[in-house]
């Protein structure tokens, strides 16, 4: 009956994908949940990655595994919320809307009835960094698929109307996400704008609903002649495939997809914070208030990322965390406390500056106050001592079985969002197979060093959602049933 | 030992396309799809316990299944949630932590979910930890601790998640819909009263306990790979000492057939919930494959008709999902959308037109098929890793079902015509025996959802 608070911000909902299968789905790609921090033991994995590029740019990513006769097919590109055009908010993710709308050879919902006809589900996201598009197909359409992606790639064909339409419906995507749930949009849309000072990074992701209904078919054009180019994208098939006939496929229809120059990517560099920063807003549907503390994380791919990583797990992620004995088993503030590096995917699928988060909804007789204090606690004593042997051992093993998890799931989501993003900003998806050896690399006292630099009070903002119900007694509205 | 092998044929479906355009190149052969045996045995005690070896990773998962849920409860709502929370807190050998910290030191996290008809105890761990991971369930199912100590925050956590629900639009439509469809049925009361949980003491959480756990009510699914042998003797020298206790209730819920509307006030929001809800054949029942791809065709896929109408030709509607919420004896086919304010009473009546289309004309096969094919590829999907497996197999056991409900599921869709589809619709999604429910801001949408001719002649209830 706990209620966990819901993130989204794509094409369709992530818990609907699959509901009209009367069964139990096995596992629905719930995008905004991918496991929290992949890493392995020695020989844990071996993730098969053949990486190469086609001569306009285009990166290609194969990862073969007969285990089941499904294959899933990522086009990423390189455009995400953080990076769209000041005074257009919102627009990376309208764009991802548009995608559905049409193509040189595919009418309104012929993209969708094409995939979802052959057996097929689909979805596309917006993130910070990317845009993605997705099938998980039977293996036998994956040419099929592949077709359908380079048609939209190679040209949109977007009407006025279809434009509207998808204001409307992204609209209601607003107003299903934030504003009609309480503690909508938190924190994950709410801190970055209060946290971060780069527009880029702080402005509001889903989008002004004024800026929404002032995209054009023109400002649609211009974003998809300069962002959604072959040498701005990586096209990943993963699961069962013909490696010969895959590459031959992707040749044969998005080779001649011609380059475009693209422009350079905005600085997204955020100054470190000097003093803490506090916020507040009410909250119209809140019963509770609930607090979020957001720090800035290491720069990415550094070793302090790793031992980030790994602080991130001893500290918040699982029940047999220091912060979830301390302030739900120990003090009780709520059923659960949750966070992360990165919210909307896991600490490698961004490229650019990142907030650790924390936060919970408590009962108004705790205060932020005595909250953080404990906080702080937690985070002195990993100040003073490097974690313990076996809280070490412990994290590298949860870490060692996510990381199987991606590598065995009947979507292969993880792994195709893993791949993508390595190949989209490290130009090497190999590395999967590396990441083992990052985490084992880490020593207890750069995870005590890390804590030390980086969970400082100065470099902390603190957002406090005040309850628009403040006081409502917990009764049904009409009474009791 | 049944070795269950389907072939997911899955036709070309490639959409109409304008002659002057490039049509997608055809899928080529269909692989053989292979559903993974299994292996079912009972213990003295009654309980059941299945073996799936299955999966391209070391990792196995536990997943055992208890015959008690909400169903249980009586009036005492949320009973078994408070209790099976409380299990989570400690065995008489183990605190809340060790059993945190043990589960995570095996790569797992233990997962306590109850629902309508079955409380789950999951744990998915590396393959190593096999046995630990058997006995650590073993011991949280069998012996909790129940300590008094910790029951004023664990009920604390609750009130805070009904008052959360209590704010929540979404949640007050769906309460009104149970309360509405299953009525006094435990499956009526979605959310406990004010003060109710508070109310649970220990001895209350212990009595639910003795009368609702044992062997003769689980079974215990596990899927991966493991060594078999040293998994079965963990099995039986785990579970083989726990008493048989009572079998499980039958209390099938009968779902409301006559046409109602309710309006649950959330003054100033900017979207209305819309719930439809109609009884339908459940699982157990011959015309429930026929029912599902009507919903399937209807408004369960992103392609579907009311999909297509009300949020990608209309824009009223983000999530539009229609699915059939298979309880047993009493299932339903249930419609919801967020749809915007101003829009409500026109997104009513365009998921009427559409329903009352379906009814009148039988769709054409090359609507059909590629419903079919979605089916038949979700259905590959869903059964293709571990988790997916033991899903289907509780299902199924749950309703009663056999063996060939999986074997012959790929050939049922696809024997399902669409005449049949149309007949579905007119015998079950009957406007006259509908439940509807809006919530949203009435002063501005309710007079306009009243007078929709579909509720003509009655008096909007209030819940």
């Amino acid at each position: 009956m706990t209620r966990t608070i819901r993130r989204c911000i794509g094409l369709f909902a992530c818990a609907a994908l699959m509901a009209c299968t009367a069964q139990p789905p096995a596992e629905v790609p719930t995008t905004a949940e991918t496991v929290a921090t992949p890493a392995a033991l020695p020989n844990a994995i071996d993730i098969p990655v053949e990486y190469y590029k086609l001569d306009n740019g285009l990166k290609v990513v194969l990862s073969r595994d007969t285990t089941a006769p499904t294959v899933t097919v990522g086009v990423y590109y390189h455009i995400g919320f953080r990076i769209e055009p000041r005074g257009r908010t919102g627009f990376a993710h309208l764009f991802e809307h548009l995608m559905f709308q049409g193509s040189g050879n595919l009418g309104k919902m012929e993209f969708i009835r094409l995939v979802e006809g052959n057996g097929g589900v689909l979805n596309g996201s917006t993130r910070f960094d990317y845009t993605n598009y997705y099938q998980i197909v039977p293996a036998h359409v994956l040419e099929t698929v592949l077709w359908a992606e380079a048609d939209r790639m190679k040209a949109l064909a977007i009407t006025q109307a279809n434009l509207e339409n998808q204001q409307g419906v992204v609209k209601n995507e607003v107003r299903d996400n934030v504003m009609n749930q309480p503690y909508g949009g938190f924190p994950w849309l709410t801190m970055p704008q209060v946290a971060n000072t780069n527009w880029f990074n702080a402005h509001n992701f889903y989008g002004d609903l004024a800026d929404l209904d002032a995209a054009t078919l023109e400002d649609a054009k211009s974003f998809f002649e300069t962002y959604y180019a072959p040498n701005n994208a990586v096209v990943v098939v993963a699961g069962d495939f013909d490696p010969a006939a895959a590459r031959a496929a992707i040749a044969k229809h998005f080779a001649a997809i011609p380059a475009r120059a693209q422009p350079a990517r905005p600085d997204l560099a955020e100054p470190a914070q000097q003093s803490e920063k506090r916020d507040s807003y009410v909250d119209r549907l809140a019963p509770r208030p609930a607090l979020a503390l957001a720090w800035q994380a290491p720069p990415r791919n550094t070793p302090e990322h790793f031992a980030f990583s790994l602080l991130d797990t001893i500290l918040l992620q699982g029940q047999d965390s220091r912060l979830w004995q301390k302030l739900v088993q120990e003090r009780g503030y709520s059923d659960a406390v949750g966070g992360g590096t990165n919210l909307l995917g896991n600490e490698f699928t961004y490229d650019g500056p990142m907030l650790w988060m924390l936060y919970l909804v408590h009962d108004p007789e705790a205060t932020p106050e005595a909250i953080i204090a404990d906080v702080d606690t937690e985070i002195a004593r990993l100040q003073a001592e490097p974690p313990t042997a076996e809280e070490l051992i412990r994290a590298l093993t949860k870490l060692r079985a996510s990381l199987y998890d991606l590598a065995g799931s009947s979507t292969r989501f993880g792994l195709v969002d893993l791949l993508a993003c390595f190949a989209l900003f490290d130009d090497d998806p190999a590395r999967i197979n590396r990441l083992e050896a990052d985490f084992r690399a880490v020593s207890p006292q750069l995870i005590r060093d890390v804590a030390r630099t980086y969970l400082t009070p100065a470099r902390r903002t603190v957002q406090i959602v005040e309850p628009g119900r403040a006081g409502a007694p917990a009764e049904a509205p009409g009474g009791s049933p | 030992m049944n070795r269950l092998v389907v072939l997911a044929t899955v036709l070309a479906a490639t959409g109409a396309v304008a002659q002057e355009r490039e049509a997608p190149p055809p899928p080529g052969t269909p692989h053989e799809f292979r559903l993974p045996a299994k292996e079912t045995l009972q213990l003295d005690n009654g309980l059941s316990a299945t073996f799936i070896e299955y999966g391209s990773v070391p990792k196995l998962t536990l997943l055992a299944v208890v015959r008690t849920g909400n169903i249980d409860e009586g009036e005492d709502t949320w009973l078994p949630d408070v209790t099976v929370e409380m299990m989570k807190e400690g065995t008489t050998t183990r605190s809340a932590f060790d059993i945190a910290k043990e589960a995570a030191g095996m790569g797992g996290a233990l997962g306590l979910n109850v629902n309508a008809e079955q409380t789950t105890a999951g744990l998915s761990v590396l393959s190593d930890h096999a046995v630990g991971a058997v006995r650590l369930l073993a011991d949280v199912l069998q012996n909790p601790r129940f300590p008094e100590s910790e029951l004023p925050r664990v009920v604390a956590n609750f009130e805070r998640s009904l008052a959360v629900a209590r704010a929540d639009p979404l949640a007050l439509a769906d309460e009104a819909l149970a309360k509405l469809v299953y009525g006094d049925h435990p499956f009526g009361r979605m959310l406990p009263r004010e003060g109710q949980v508070a109310a649970y003491d220990i001895a209350k959480l212990r009595d639910y306990y003795d009368r609702n756990f044992g062997a003769r009510r689980t079974h215990v699914y596990v899927a991966g790979r493991y060594d078999r042998e040293a998994l079965e003797a963990a099995l039986r020298g785990a579970f083989g000492g726990w008493r048989e206790g009572p079998p499980a209730t039958n209390l099938p819920a009968k779902p409301a057939e006559a046409l109602q509307l309710a309006l649950v006030d959330s003054p100033g929001a900017p979207q209305s919930s819309v719930r439809m809800a109609v009884p339908v054949p459940d699982p157990s029942h011959a015309l429930y494959f026929q029912a599902t791809l009507m919903n399937s065709l209807l408004g369960g896929t992103f392609g579907s008709r009311i999909t297509s109408n009300i949020r990608e030709d209309k824009g009223y509607s983000y999530s539009p999902d229609s699915s059939i919420n298979a309880r047993r004896g009493g299932a339903l086919w249930v419609m919801s959308a967020e749809v915007t304010a101003e829009h409500t009473a026109a997104a009513i009546t365009e998921i009427y037109k559409e329903i009352e289309r379906l009814q009148r004309e039988v769709p054409a096969d090359a609507e059909l098929t590629p419903v079919k094919n979605y089916r038949a590829g979700v259905f590959v999907i869903s059964n293709s890793s571990p988790n997916g497996v033991l899903g289907q197999l509780a299902f199924m056991d749950l309703h009663g079902l056999p063996d060939d409900y999986l074997t012959n599921w790929v050939a049922n869709v696809r024997a399902v015509t669409p005449a049949q589809v149309s007949e579905m619709a007119r015998q079950f999604i009957r406007p006259e025996r509908m439940t509807v429910v809006v919530a949203g801001d009435l002063a501005t949408i309710g007079e306009s959802v009243r007078t929709l001719p579909q509720f003509k002649g009655i008096a909007a209830k209030t819940p």
